[in-house]
């Protein structure tokens, strides 16, 4: 499966796995930029997209902190939201609803005499 | 207070020259005069020839120059106060709308001219506030354009701080008319107009020089039903339309030519349209039925498409409360209900917006239901020849036969209201053509003057007797026009009317002062879908369907009430289809929605027989579709459903065989024959 969707064989150490089965390799042999990859959950097939990363591991990933989330702790507060991917294009997708009146009024039948 | 060109003054002094343009297409004119001697002018050093009399304009425009000009309008008496025109004529400047001189040397472009438009220009935005942005004329003025094409590149104005610039009080002169008349620029097209076309001396001016405003004297309404064409004679801001303001700028909108349905003669218009919504609905030309005016209605009634509007198809539930539903479900209400009734229980009803095609496709879905009970709201004589005849109810003579006619007599019709632009006609007639009109019926304003001939149809047998004052007048016609307004037709006594003025007219036809080709009798319709209703075959008058009181009606736009539900047996299933709720919608029992003439390619026949094409500028709202589709849909469902009945052979037992024909119906023998096959069955 990883190589059906990276056309790439690469070793590495595992570095941990996040929430969503999405796990994280590192190997210093590769070049900056190419060392620290990501291999998204089998879950969800060949639907994977960047936005599946949560940002903890998306700091580490592209290498704006030394350490993976599973070492240095990030700070956790309650009123943090739950990561979601990326829904558009999704029937969850966000669609505003218009603010204008509407250009047609409709009919509405009266309602029947008693 | 100064009336500017009362007309009596503008059609002494300059009636040649106002008639010029008229008489170059006018046949009937230039026919009678013998070829006159052209004359030679010269416009920028190239010879034209043209006829004496033509103005310097027409001469330029002849050699293919264009002269600016604001006050000029081909269909208005020449006023000649906006100076704009200027050009040089032997080193002199001369407005363009005097009349040619032999071997005049008109130079349109040499310094001088452009000097002296560059002065006129700077004077005239001197006095007009630079609000271009905020203005609705913007991106159609003729003083933007032509201050961009012929004005100077700077201004010199520079007495912001003392005086300011000119201001001038609005005006109301009624909802539909926008004036910020501190754009005026004093052309006085509006002016000459209200005056010439529309007949309303309502306009004029006050005061002179600087003070000089356009206005109502007093503050009132412009009651004229013309009055929205003023917009676009205005060549800057000054009057705009009131319901359109603020709302879209030219360039924004699609123009989709198009044609009108607010009354039978299916004027010209260009529908704007922008993001899928009517905008405005501005005139187009058609020399033929509205030149290029159109009725208020016509221009103005257009937000009545965006309100009341049926947008989904209604079912009546259990309850006998109106339900909006889908497609499918409407359909097969209506097929169930069709089930087993007979052809003859089916009728249908075509109100005054319906398009030839709907009309066409209703025509054969009730025919192949075995229903021959089609008629429409507008009622119209139907005994005797009836509608078999085209010229029976057709405007014969045409819209513009009015120009050529001498005398015309209206009969039971108010034409100013029932159709404006052909009254705008009629009252160009009467002041180029010295047309004689009479009128029978009660006494209206029709902005010209016309003799009073009588209130009730008696009048007509008097004229064909010819102990009527006004016979002689008719009967000494060339061209005479009879004009029998439909709503007359609709009394009691409207077959009575109709055939006096058909005889009236066909005495009239006989005389050998008139031409065979010219035809006297004309029905001016009120609605736009009647002419085609009849050409295809519908009955008028809803009279049969009140006598038979059918199980299904199938109201397709009539929204006149002529039908009421009182009139129909309680148990009736009714059936609208249209695209307002109106009359129609709230008797029925099935509401399929429909289109606007601004939402379908349709086919109109206008009152004179001319079939015209409606364009779609808009989609239907909602659920709403085309209305031919509608029915085609529905005939699709009604396929299979139709109760095939047995073929019954007319001879089926042995006592049908014996009487068949006129010979053995009268044999004795024959008689004893089914006399005793007939006991025989029965035993």
């Amino acid at each position: 499966m990883p190589f059906y969707r990276t056309d790439e064989l690469k070793t590495g150490t595992l570095v941990g796995e996040d929430d969503y089965g999405n796990k994280y390799y590192q190997n210093p042999m590769y070049f900056m930029g190419r060392s620290r990859w990501v291999e998204y959950s089998p879950a969800v097939g060949m639907d994977y997209d960047g936005s599946q990363v949560p940002p903890e591991w998306h700091r580490w990933l592209s290498y704006m902190s030394d350490e993976p989330p599973t070492v240095a702790k990030l700070v956790k507060y309650p009123w943090m939201q739950k990561h979601t991917e990326n829904l558009s294009g999704t029937p969850q997708a966000y669609v505003p609803y218009s603010t204008v009146p509407a250009k047609i009024q409709a009919w509405t039948p009266p309602p029947k005499k008693r | 207070m100064l009336r500017l060109w009362p007309l009596r003054q503008a059609l002494t002094t300059t009636g040649s020259l106002r008639l010029a343009p008229t008489c170059l297409t006018n046949k009937k004119s230039t026919a009678a005069q013998p070829a006159p001697q052209l004359v030679e002018v010269y416009v920028n050093d190239k010879q034209v020839f043209v006829e004496p009399g033509t103005t310097v304009l027409q001469a330029c425009a002849a050699a293919g120059v264009e002269i600016p000009r604001f006050c000029y309008h081909e269909r208005l008496a020449v006023a000649g106060n906006c100076r704009m025109c200027l050009v040089e004529v032997e080193n002199q400047l001369h407005p363009v709308l005097m009349p040619v001189m032999k071997g005049m040397r008109v130079k349109t472009d040499s310094p001088m001219t452009k000097k002296a438009r560059e002065g006129v220009m700077e004077f005239l935005l001197m006095n007009h506030p630079l609000d271009c942005p905020i203005c609705d004329q913007g991106g159609e003025c003729d003083l933007q354009d032509q201050s961009m094409a012929f004005g100077s590149d700077r201004s010199r104005f520079t007495d912001m701080d003392f005086s300011g610039k000119r201001a001038v009080e609005d005006k109301n002169v009624g909802p539909l008319i926008k004036t910020i008349m501190t754009r005026c620029i004093h052309c006085t097209r509006c002016i000459r107009f209200a005056s010439e076309v529309a007949g309303v001396d309502d306009l004029g001016t006050t005061g002179r020089g600087n003070e000089m405003q356009v206005g109502t004297y007093v503050e009132k309404m412009f009651k004229s039903e013309l009055s929205g064409n003023i917009i676009d004679l205005c060549p800057v801001g000054a009057l705009t339309s009131k319901p359109y303001a603020f709302s879209a700028r030219p360039w924004e909108t699609r123009k989709i030519e198009s044609v009108d349905v607010m009354d039978a003669l299916g004027s010209n218009i260009v529908v704007s349209m922008r993001t899928n919504e009517v905008m405005r609905i501005l005139p187009r030309m058609n020399e033929a039925i509205n030149e290029e005016w159109i009725s208020d209605k016509t221009r103005f009634a257009y937000d009545g498409l965006k309100r009341q509007r049926i947008t989904t198809p209604f079912v009546k539930n259990e309850k006998g409360e109106l339900v909006a539903t889908d497609w499918e479900n409407a359909f097969f209400t209506i097929n169930n209900k069709l089930k087993g009734i007979d052809g003859d229980q089916i009728a249908a009803v075509a109100g005054g917006l319906v398009d030839a095609e709907a009309l066409t496709a209703l025509k054969d879905l009730m025919n192949r239901l075995g229903s021959e009970n089609l008629c429409t709201e507008e009622v119209f004589p139907m005994d005797g020849t009836g509608t078999d005849l085209r010229v029976n109810y057709l405007m014969n003579s045409t819209i513009q036969g009015v120009e050529e006619a001498d005398v015309l007599l209206l009969v039971g019709t108010n034409p100013r209201y029932e159709a404006p632009v052909l009254n705008a006609r009629i009252r160009k007639s009467w002041i180029h053509n010295e047309l004689k009109v009479g009128l029978v019926g009660s006494p209206v304003d029709l902005t010209y003057t016309y003799s009073h001939l009588g209130d009730t149809a008696q009048v007509l047998e008097e004229l064909l007797s010819g102990c009527h004052p006004f016979s002689e007048v008719i009967g000494s016609a060339k061209k005479p026009m009879i004009v029998v307004g439909s709503s007359a037709l609709q009394k009691e006594d409207g077959s009575a009317l109709l055939k006096a003025a058909v005889s009236l007219a066909n005495r009239l036809q006989a005389t050998t002062r008139v031409e065979k080709s010219w035809k006297v009798l004309n029905v001016l319709h009120r609605v736009a879908s009647q002419v085609a209703a009849l050409d295809l075959g519908y009955k008028a008058g809803v009279s049969r369907i009140l006598k038979n009181k059918p199980q299904v009606l199938y109201l397709l736009g009539a929204d006149e009430g002529r039908v009421k539900r009182d009139d129909l047996r309680p148990d009736t299933f009714v059936i609208y289809q249209g695209h307002h709720g109106d009359q129609g919608a709230l008797m029925a029992d099935v509401i399929l929605p429909g289109s606007a003439y601004t939402e379908k390619d349709a086919t109109y026949v206008n009152t004179e027989g001319r079939a015209q094409l409606t364009r779609q500028a808009v989609t239907p709202p909602g659920m709403a579709r085309n209305d031919w589709k509608i029915i085609r849909a529905l005939s699709e469902f009604i396929k299979g459903t139709s109760t095939p009945r047995p073929l019954i052979p007319p001879q089926r037992f042995l006592k049908d065989f014996y009487m068949t024909d006129a010979i053995s119906r009268a044999s004795p023998t024959m008689a004893k024959c089914v006399q005793a096959a007939s006991a025989a069955e029965t035993c």
